[in-house]
């Protein structure tokens, strides 16, 4: 026996993780960072400098799949919580600070379930209709501006683009519900088809007057044009189309009161009736990315996507004060900084701490310095997100475009909360006898407008 | 108001938007207990089994120890086969005829309340007979009982029952509804009856009552 393989045998098992590990951290490590940023590093940086579009893209779409995930699950959360409360219930509260990771634990539970193909279903269609789903989901977050500058792609024909590729979902939803060999499940998909494509015309026609109002089809350009003061947002130029796009949207997204799709009390879960596992992961998973993408698009369209309701330096002009602009620049504070950094925290925490000290005799003082502590880190995160809004645009705008979107997924879940589902006749003659013939009022009232005032 | 298209939706919402902010009725067991009364055992009722068969023995324990004789069991045999029963057979048909007089309506002596029949009711005798035994004046009969003897003895309650025909779990409960009347000798002799001063707080609304609906000194029967 060698005295390695000795040494390693005498290890514990913690021993048996741990020295692994260090050999990697110590060794493996500095070599590899010597190699990378000597050798590997600018070749890879040429490369990439080379095919900069193809990196963006591939950047952006990365940034929306693995920014979906999480909404869909703040989503989840929100509804399970909110139908709670409507219902006087408290909703979940076992898994993490009231029940924050509840829907976090439950996507591991998919995860682990059995990923079953029903016999008599076509496996290779059955099994790619979800992804399809899921794909189209994504792909249409990939010209949602969440800022300025968030932008994944700003294509020039972004409204085509989204309507070209979220109507797409329709033929995964089909394709699932046909594929999966059960009645509920085609009944499911050829509700989804009928229904979806039904909407999308009213869909499309309540925007095209917000194009004629903005001249342009870039989701990036129409977000720009909104701002200003909140009335500057198109809701209020064209409140008949934002309330089409409304309930068309609903519509679109297999939402209550439209879910006629995946009615559970009437065909069992539609065209998700057989799947399992991940594949129904996936399915669930889209809907509410797409309960996300129907709020993003109303905020972008509607109630002006990134932009504050209050334009600040107009309101500072008025006033007659200067617009607020921050210029830090810390590394101009040369040795001091360090300095800074030890000696700030420390004095204000004692200044914080010295009124709880003061004013009663009693407080021990290990109290009052955790207190001003604390006092400290809420002053000192406050001022650095107030820093942070001021010097960076793309911050808040991502601020109010989160807070919009989030008011509006709100109300899709209160919705669901409130209203029951719709007869399948009554949507397709909502569709066709209202909602279309007042969606072509609109765009004709707001092109004979737009020729009015513009003669 | 209802012909506007939309009020519907929009007054569904509001009610879902309120129950939102109202306080949940959820009771997060095991960390929080419900807050029920003690003597609390629960909803009352017969279970079958998956035949459909009912589940009880008619073994008559519940009827036994429920305090206001609530319980009337009924039946010979819940399986319809064969009896099955607890306890020797005798008691079974004593208890079966105890049951069918119990649904009759009637006071039924009972042997478990054996040990409280050690009354002289010749006082409450008295009484009923001031009364004219008419169970509709039980309260007045239940304070001078009480007056009479320093509590309420369930033997003295059964007779009022077996006399004046009222069901005993009516008297049992106009007895517990007040709290000056109590079932037990107070614990010190002298102690006044709970309520006491509100007794004669009462006794002067009765009688500001009664003038301002015109009866005299003496009130209708």
């Amino acid at each position: 026996m060698t005295t390695p393989s000795r040494a390693w045998g005498n290890l514990t098992l913690t021993g048996k993780v741990v020295i692994p590990l260090l050999f990697l951290v110590l060794v493996v490590g500095p070599i590899l960072t010597i190699l990378v940023a000597t050798v590997v590093g600018p070749w890879l940086m040429d490369v990439l400098n080379s095919n900069l579009g193809i990196v963006r893209f591939v950047v952006a779409i990365g940034g929306v799949l693995l920014f979906s995930i999480p909404a869909a699950f703040i989503i989840i959360y929100m509804e399970l919580k909110v139908i709670a409360f409507m219902n006087l219930r408290i909703g979940p509260d076992r898994v993490g600070p009231k029940g924050a990771l509840h829907s976090l634990v439950a996507g591991l539970k998919v995860l682990t379930k059995e990923d079953f193909t029903p016999t008599g279903a076509d496996p290779i269609v059955f099994t790619w209709a979800p992804v399809l789903v899921f794909l189209t989901s994504v792909m249409v977050l990939l010209v949602v501006p969440f800022g300025p500058g968030l932008v994944g792609q700003d294509l020039n024909v972004g409204l085509l683009y989204l309507f070209a590729v979220g109507g797409m979902s329709v033929v995964g939803l089909l394709l699932a519900g046909w594929s999966s060999f059960n009645k509920y499940s085609l009944l499911g998909g050829l509700r989804a088809a009928a229904q979806v494509v039904s909407y999308e015309i009213p869909l499309t026609l309540s925007v095209v007057g917000l194009i004629l109002l903005a001249g342009t089809m870039s989701l990036n350009q129409i977000a720009e044009a909104q701002a200003g003061w909140f009335t500057d947002w198109f809701v209020f130029r064209q409140p008949l189309g934002a309330l089409i796009f409304f309930i068309a949207a609903i519509a679109e997204a297999n939402r209550t009161p439209f879910d006629m799709a995946e009615a559970d009390s009437e065909i069992v879960a539609g065209f998700a009736t057989e799947y399992s596992g991940m594949r129904f992961g996936f399915l669930f998973f889209a809907e509410y990315v797409n309960v996300f993408i129907i709020s993003a698009l109303l905020t972008t369209f509607f109630f002006g996507a990134w932009n504050a309701p209050i334009d600040i330096n107009a309101v500072l002009e008025a006033f007659g004060l200067a617009p607020i602009a921050v210029a830090l620049d810390p590394a101009s504070l040369g040795i001091g900084l360090p300095i800074l950094i030890v000696v700030v925290p420390v004095v204000l925490t004692l200044v914080f701490a010295a009124p709880f000290y003061l004013a009663r005799s009693s407080t021990p003082a290990w109290q009052a310095l955790l207190l001003g502590f604390m006092l400290f880190n809420v002053v000192a995160i406050g001022t650095l997100f107030l820093l942070a809004y001021i010097g960076w645009p793309w911050l808040a705008g991502l601020v109010w475009f989160f807070l919009k979107s989030f008011a509006f997924v709100y109300v899709f879940v209160w919705m669901r909360g409130t209203f029951p589902r719709v007869r399948i006749d009554q949507l397709m003659g909502f569709a066709w006898k209202w909602l279309l013939p007042a969606s072509l009022l609109n765009l004709f009232v707001t092109a004979a407008a737009i020729i009015i005032v513009k003669s | 108001m209802s012909f506007i298209p939309g009020i519907g939706l929009v007054r569904g919402m509001g009610l879902t938007l309120r129950r939102f902010f109202q306080p949940k009725a959820t009771i997060r067991w095991p960390e929080e207990k419900a807050d029920v009364a003690p003597k609390f055992r629960g909803r009352l009722q017969l279970l079958y089994d998956e035949f459909g068969t009912l589940k009880c023995e008619t073994c008559f324990q519940c009827a036994q120890a429920c305090p206001i004789e609530c319980i009337d069991m009924g039946g010979m045999d819940t399986k319809g086969r064969f009896h099955v029963h607890w306890g020797p057979p005798e008691t079974y048909g004593e208890r079966r005829e105890e049951s069918a007089l119990r649904r009759s309506g009637r006071p039924v002596a009972d042997p478990a309340y054996a040990r409280f029949e050690t009354l002289d009711p010749a006082a409450v005798d008295e009484i009923l007979e001031a009364h004219d035994y008419d169970p509709r004046d039980l309260l007045a009969i239940l304070e001078e009982t009480q007056a009479a003897y320093g509590y309420l003895p369930v033997a003295a309650l059964k007779h009022i029952s077996r006399v004046t025909g009222a069901w005993y779990a009516t008297i049992y409960g106009a007895a517990t509804s007040y709290r000056h009347l109590r079932f037990e000798p107070p614990a010190i002799a002298s102690a006044a009856p709970a309520g006491e001063g509100q007794r004669e707080q009462e006794a002067g609304y009765r009688s500001a009552l009664d003038a301002a609906l015109g009866y005299g000194s003496e009130r209708p029967g």
